[in-house]
This record gives C-alpha cells, sequence and structure tokens, in this order.
C-alpha cells in the first residue's frame, strides 16, 4: 500500500483523470449556465418587463407570471436529477475505474 | 381569560390561554405539542448515549443516509418563516410572493452544481474544513466563523422573535415564556443530543410539515372543485387590486434593482449558510451528498408549490370567515389589514377554515415543532464555529483534546441557547424584518465566494480569500446598516444613505473581483505554495480519496 502522497501523485499522472476533470467540470459548468439563465431570465422578465407576466393564458385566469414561476421552480428539481443521473451512471464509474488501476 | 394552569414538565411553566384577540391554544394543540416534545425528549435521551465523541456531536457519526440528510435540510430550510411568511406574502401580494419561494429554491442547483461533492469530500465538521484545507487555517477559520456567527446571530433573533409572536398567538402563552421555552428546548436538544437528536428532531418536524400542508392543499383544492384556475379566479375576484395579483406588483415596480439585488443573494445565499452546509458531512460521501441535494430541493419545491396553493386559496377562502378578522361595527373588515395576528397568520386561520380546529392544533403544534428545530439547527452550527474553528484550530492550534472541543462545544452551545434568549426580549420590539435577508445577503457575499473559489479556482490565496471575504461581509452589513430597513425603520434617520435595501449586487461581484485581483497580484511564497496544493485538493474533491468516513458505532 503506497502512502496518500503517492496516490494523489498517481491519480494525477493517470491519464483518464485529468480528461475525466475536464469533463467534469464542463458539465457542472453547463448545468450551472443554465441555471443562471432560467433564474436570470425569469428574475430579469419580472423586474423590467412586469406586463408579460400579467398576461393571461388563453381564456385562463391563470397568468403567465404564475405559470411560469411554477416552471421555473419545477425546473430547479429536475436539473438537479438530471445532474445526479449522469454523475451516478457516467462519472462514478469511471472515478472508480481510476481508483481501482492505482490500488 | 381561561387559565388551564398546565405545567409542562421538563421545565415547570404555567401556560395559560388568552382570550381569542390573541390566543387560540386549543387542546388538540397542547396534546400534539406535548406528543411532539415527549418524542423528541425520548430521541434526545437515545441520542445522547450515542454522542461521545465531536464527530459524533457535529455529523452524527457521518452515517446518514442521502434521503433522511434530505428531510433534514428540508426540515432546516423550511423555517416557520419561510412558511408561515411565504404563504402571508402570496395572501397579500400574490405573485411577488412567489418570488422569495422561487430565489430560495435556486439556492439548490447553485448548491449541487458548484460544492456538495466537493464539499463532503474535503471537509469534516463543518465549511470552514474546506476552505482552509489548503489555504491557512488562521485567516479562514477566523472570516468563516465571524461570518457564520453573524449569520447566525441574525437568523436566531429573527427566528426567536417571530417564534416568540406566533407562540402567543398560537398557545396564548407570554412572550417572554414562549423565548425560554423556545431557548430552553433547543439547548437540551443540542447540548445533550448534538447532530443526531438535531436530525431526527429536524426529520419528524419535515415530516410533520409536509404531512400538514399536504392535507391543508388538499382541503384548500376540494373546496374548488380541484381546479386551481377557478381557484384564482376566485383569488382575483376577491382580492382588493384585482388581476394585479397574478402579475409582479409594487414589492417589484418600485425598484427594480433591488428585486435583482434580492434575487441574486436568495439564490448564492443558500451555499453560504453555516447551518445548511454543515449537513452535509452528516453523510458517508459524495454520492449520499448528491442524493441528499435531490432530496432536500423536491421536498422544498413541493413544499413551495403547496404554499402557492395554500396563499392564492387563502385570498379566496378566508373572507368568507369574518371571525378570522378585526371587524368594524358595521361588520366590515379590511381583508389585508385586518387579520387577527397579521398576515403571517394566514396559514394557520386557513387550517382552521378548511380543516377545523384539529388541523389548526396540528399545524399550531408543527409550527412551534419547527421554530424549535430550525433554532437547534442554528445553535449547533454556531457551536461548531466556537469550538471547532475558534477554538480547536485558531486558539488551541489544532492541539486541543477530544475531551476539551466536546466540553467547549456543549458550553457554546449553552451560551448561545441563553444569548438566543436574551436577545429574543431584546428585540421583542424592534423591525427584525430585514434580519433574514441580511443573513443571507452576508452568506452570498463572504462565505460562498470564499468556498467556491478555494476549491474551483486554482489562483485563490489566503491573502485573496481573506480580504475578499472580509469585504464582502463588511460591504453587505454596512449596506444594510444604512439602508432604509435599518437606517430609516430602526434608527429613525429621515432617509437612506443607500439607494435600495438589498446589498447583493454590489457586495457578492465585489467579493469575487477582490478576491481575483489580490489572489493574482499575490505572489508570495505562501501563495505559491498555496496553488501547488491545489491539485492535491482536486484529487480528493473528486475522487473522495483520504476524505473522512463515517464512525463506527
Amino acid at each position: 500500500m503506497s502512502s496518500p502522497n503517492d496516490v494523489v501523485a498517481a491519480v494525477i499522472d493517470h491519464p483518464a483523470y485529468q480528461e475525466l476533470l475536464r469533463k467534469r467540470n464542463r458539465m457542472s459548468l453547463i448545468f450551472f449556465g443554465l441555471t443562471l439563465v432560467i433564474y436570470a431570465g425569469f428574475i430579469l422578465t419580472l423586474a423590467f418587463d412586469p406586463e408579460l407576466f400579467g398576461r393571461s393564458i388563453g381564456n385562463m385566469t391563470m397568468s403567465i407570471g404564475v405559470l411560469s414561476g411554477v416552471l421555473v421552480a419545477v425546473s430547479a428539481v429536475v436539473l438537479i436529477s438530471v445532474f445526479v443521473y449522469i454523475s451516478n451512471k457516467v462519472y462514478d464509474p469511471l472515478l472508480a475505474d481510476i481508483v481501482r488501476d492505482i490500488k | 381569560m381561561k387559565k388551564i394552569g398546565f405545567s409542562l414538565g421538563l421545565a415547570g411553566f404555567t401556560i395559560s390561554t388568552a382570550q381569542a384577540a390573541t390566543g387560540q391554544a386549543s387542546t388538540s394543540a397542547i396534546v400534539m405539542f406535548l406528543v411532539f416534545i415527549a418524542a423528541t425528549m425520548v430521541i434526545t435521551w437515545w441520542a445522547a448515549r450515542r454522542t461521545r465523541t465531536t464527530s459524533d456531536f457535529y455529523t452524527a457519526g457521518g452515517g446518514l443516509s442521502g434521503f433522511q440528510n434530505g428531510l433534514a435540510i428540508a426540515g432546516d430550510y423550511l423555517s416557520a418563516a419561510s412558511f408561515l411568511g411565504i404563504a402571508g406574502m402570496v395572501y397579500v401580494s400574490g405573485f411577488d410572493g412567489m418570488i422569495y419561494a422561487i430565489g430560495f429554491l435556486f439556492g439548490w442547483p447553485v448548491v449541487m452544481f458548484l460544492i456538495a461533492e466537493r464539499l463532503r469530500n474535503l471537509g469534516r465538521y463543518n465549511f470552514a474544513d474546506v476552505t482552509s484545507f489548503r489555504l491557512s487555517q488562521t485567516p479562514m477559520r477566523v472570516l468563516a466563523a465571524s461570518a457564520s456567527l453573524l449569520i447566525i446571530a441574525l437568523y436566531l433573533i429573527a427566528q426567536m422573535v417571530g417564534a416568540g409572536k406566533l407562540i402567543v398567538l398560537l398557545f396564548g402563552i407570554e412572550y417572554t415564556t414562549a423565548v425560554i421555552i423556545v431557548g430552553s428546548l433547543m439547548m437540551i436538544y443540542v447540548a445533550f443530543g448534538g447532530m443526531t437528536a438535531t436530525t431526527w428532531v429536524q426529520i419528524i418536524k419535515a415530516v410533520l410539515m409536509l404531512v400538514g400542508a399536504t392535507l391543508m392543499t388538499g382541503l384548500v383544492l376540494a373546496a374548488f372543485r380541484w381546479n386551481i384556475d377557478e381557484m384564482l379566479a376566485q383569488a382575483v375576484e376577491t382580492h382588493p387590486t384585482g388581476r394585479s395579483i397574478l402579475a409582479p406588483g409594487a414589492s417589484v415596480s418600485s425598484n427594480p434593482l433591488n428585486a435583482l439585488s434580492l434575487g441574486i443573494a436568495l439564490a448564492f445565499g443558500t451555499a453560504g449558510l453555516p447551518h445548511i452546509l454543515m449537513r452535509f458531512f452528516t453523510v458517508a460521501d459524495a454520492k449520499e451528498a448528491r442524493k441528499s441535494v435531490i432530496y432536500a430541493s423536491s421536498f422544498i419545491g413541493y413544499f413551495y408549490l403547496l404554499t402557492f396553493i395554500i396563499g392564492f386559496g387563502a385570498i379566496a377562502l378566508l373572507v368568507k370567515h369574518p371571525e378570522f378578522f378585526n371587524t368594524g361595527p358595521d361588520g366590515s373588515f379590511d381583508m389585508l389589514g385586518g387579520l387577527i395576528g397579521g398576515t403571517n397568520m394566514v396559514a394557520v386561520h386557513l387550517a382552521n377554515a378548511v380543516g377545523g380546529d384539529l388541523l389548526l392544533g396540528f399545524l399550531a403544534a408543527v409550527t412551534f415543532a419547527t421554530i424549535v428545530a430550525v433554532v437547534a439547527g442554528l445553535a449547533l452550527a454556531g457551536a461548531a464555529a466556537i469550538s471547532h474553528d475558534l477554538y480547536a484550530n485558531v486558539i488551541a492550534k489544532g492541539r486541543a483534546t477530544e475531551r476539551d472541543q466536546m466540553r467547549i462545544s456543549r458550553i457554546s452551545t449553552v451560551v448561545l441557547g441563553v444569548l438566543a434568549i436574551l436577545l429574543g426580549i431584546i428585540f421583542e420590539n424592534q423591525n427584525v424584518a430585514f434580519m433574514v435577508g441580511l443573513a443571507f445577503a452576508i452568506a452570498a457575499s463572504a462565505n460562498f465566494p470564499v468556498l467556491v473559489l478555494s476549491i474551483a479556482w486554482r489562483g485563490c490565496t489566503t491573502r485573496g480569500a481573506t480580504i475578499g471575504g472580509f469585504l464582502g461581509l463588511i460591504t453587505a452589513t454596512t449596506w444594510v446598516v444604512l439602508s432604509e430597513t435599518v437606517w430609516v425603520d430602526v434608527f429613525g434617520f429621515a432617509a437612506p444613505i443607500t439607494p435600495f435595501p438589498n446589498p447583493g449586487i454590489l457586495s457578492i461581484p465585489l467579493a469575487f473581483v477582490s478576491i481575483w485581483l489580490i489572489s493574482t497580484l499575490d505572489n508570495s511564497a505562501q501563495a505559491l505554495k498555496e496553488r501547488a496544493a491545489f491539485a492535491a485538493l482536486t484529487v480528493r474533491s473528486q475522487t473522495g480519496i483520504g476524505a473522512s468516513a463515517a464512525s463506527q458505532h
């Protein structure tokens, strides 16, 4: 069994690790970006175009604002769920492979 | 005034029901409340026997499942303020009330995508373990503890004052007594049962709250034949401002920049709240941390959707019950200003309207449970900042024994409990509305930038993080003090100095930019060492190799 520092060095030198790191960081940034777009879109619309949010949908009483508020809330949970699904199915096994290679 | 001379076993307080105008303690509320207290005392007794080490005390041994932790996080997050407060805001201003809830909810994707897993892999007890992982212990711990204790103090005061007043209304007991009961229960849970007891209190409370709100929403929707649009139509017809409750209203249009600033602080504040971040160390590994976020955000999102329905439903339903309002001699009443107990009581009155005495009692008991549980979570995070950050790592420089740390943890808990009670009493008649907003702003402007940059950016140095973090902290605090909510409403000056109350739009970017700039300019030997340590940090944060494991029981 090697010392912790050797393990860390071995992980850093592992060819698959750097590749994995890049992909994973990119995924985090993409999801974070999507979150920002959705949330900022919602906040900016309500702040600067409140008229639009007040309009009703078809002949219902429900307004665009109330419906999009609900959809935006749901989207937060959906984004998190997709992110966790990908992490579990794709990245965890790849990471486990790297760790197994080294030990 | 009817006295029922009923005493609480643990402290011997005498509780009396006041007349209908203030207190409305129903027998069912008191019975359910006592059952809750009894159950949580048994849990605390059980937890106390399992709490031997600091790891037990702060992380419940680290072996909770993602599901349990998700529920506990939801419990921490869904304070009485966020339930009763948001329902009340929707009742008063419709759509504007939804904005807060959506902002609170969007803290979760930020937590998930930027910090949750790395946090778990890098830390042991609290987030300061993570910020000081490759940066210097002393400045990082002092920064984290300063921001955390300030956030906790603000949150505690807001909870204690809000809680005290609610309990006066719900149970008809005196304000001071209410504050002492909450503070004492919190001390017992935390000092004896640590994180294990706090977590289980939180889980029970979260389940009760979800069940209660679901039941209430069902009853509300049933009143409109399960037709949400019908409910909205009646709400629009009833509300004095009519259709504008379905669109952004006065709180936004009067100052869009303020709305934007608030929105930013709400979304980024969650990822800097010490009592929330602390929960990630109670699970075994990064995978369970991820699961915690899914469960937590689902429960929180679901709960907020229920709250929207409760708020809009209340607009249409409460006016059919003049007994909930202060009525004039001709029987007329003001639907917004005349509600007995104020608009925080919207959900409580609605429970009475749709579910009668039993549901009212249930909701009152759940509210009390919520207050105690949230306050306990805050106290635990405060104890960690004092004993783990300031005592063990700054004063004793890591040489404190396990026994010393446990002793300091328990003493801190008692001190925080007493402080919470005193602050609750001192601030009874103060305007505390700004405090939760300020707590979020500090979390987003001091803790969040330091945490994110120290784990995700190689170039971040101690000097940059310390100066940037304190700048964020000071800017956010000063801004709020000089704003309308404190400068005018609390200090009584004629005009505010800052243009609008929420500092996030300035303080958050300022913290990020100054951490970046000062770190970039930092070429000290220390800075070079810290940059070199980033690769090892990344390996651990990604793979979990070397991460602290669950303790064996």
